[in-house]
């Protein structure tokens, strides 16, 4: 029915399912967001797809150094539809992340926009590097 | 006496669970196909597609709807961090062109085509053409 034809320089990579190790009371499924996560000297920035999900659906949480990123889907934009071809699954997003760096919680800022989630986590002072520069003699 | 609670989007997501394992088998999904990955939906006398594109530019994607195929084109991309000293850790989105064509299940109304994005997934809604809709035959009393 959908053909698999034409070009793209994007590679349609399947949705990997995401585990809940905790005991929810929220039914369905949830998938792994793709992820770009890149440091500079200042601060470390997570992005995360999570097609479907509204600003007030996302959560992110820091717990010690383990940071993680969960998002849910309206299944208003779902009524009344009825599947007939299905090349992915719907529901919510959850990753984890172990940080290495240790992060000053206070200036974590979180934006959502068309589905993406950048997330700005400064490090802390203490864990910033240093240039120490070498005086000549 | 506990009535158990039937969640309407719990039994769609069982729905698509299914039909996905119908549509790829077991076959683990490196089959999936071409950028970006669409569901088709039934709605009565329309059809609706959905694509998953987060982070696109609704100005740059390009919706074209005729007979029974809808070709969707556009591109994703994404400003990469300017500063220098920058290290990545993880890169699993991938930016770049895109162009995709959907066979639907059967001809539509092109012209009436509608698409929304909303929170990055695209949506469109196209009417099935005259004669794809069902008609309703009355039986003539003899």
């Amino acid at each position: 029915m959908a053909e698999a034809q034409a070009q793209s320089d994007i590679e349609a990579r399947p949705k990997q399912k995401a585990e809940r190790t905790d005991e929810s009371t929220r039914p369905g499924a949830y998938f792994q967001p793709a992820v770009d996560i890149f440091e500079t000297p200042e601060e470390i920035v997570v992005r995360a797809d999570m097609p479907g999900v509204s600003p007030d659906a996302v959560d992110v949480k820091l717990d010690g150094d383990q940071l993680t990123i969960e998002g849910r889907v309206d299944p208003q934009e779902y009524s009344g539809l009825k599947p007939l071809y299905v090349e992915y699954g719907v529901g919510g997003y959850l990753r984890r992340f172990t940080l290495g760096e240790a992060i000053d919680r206070e200036q974590i800022k979180a934006q959502l926009q068309n589905g993406v989630l950048t997330l700005h986590l400064p490090k802390a002072e203490r864990a910033r590097s240093r240039r120490i520069s070498v005086q000549a003699a | 006496m506990v009535t158990p609670y039937k969640d309407p989007f719990a039994q769609l997501q069982r729905e698509l669970e299914r039909m996905l394992e119908s549509t790829f088998g077991s076959v683990s999904a490196s089959t999936v196909g071409v950028y970006p990955t669409v569901n088709v939906f039934d709605a009565g006398e329309d059809y609706v597609i959905k694509a998953e594109l987060p982070g696109v530019d609704p100005s740059k994607v390009e919706i074209e709807a005729q007979d029974n195929t809808l070709v969707l084109r556009g591109e994703r991309k994404f400003d990469d961090p300017t500063t220098e000293n920058v290290a990545y850790h993880r890169r699993e989105r991938d930016q770049g062109q895109f162009r995709r064509v959907v066979r639907l299940p059967g001809k539509v109304d092109g012209d009436k085509a509608a698409a929304t994005y909303h929170n990055g997934v695209l949506t469109i809604r196209v009417p099935k053409a005259k004669e794809t809709q069902p008609r309703r035959v009355a039986i003539q009393a003899a």
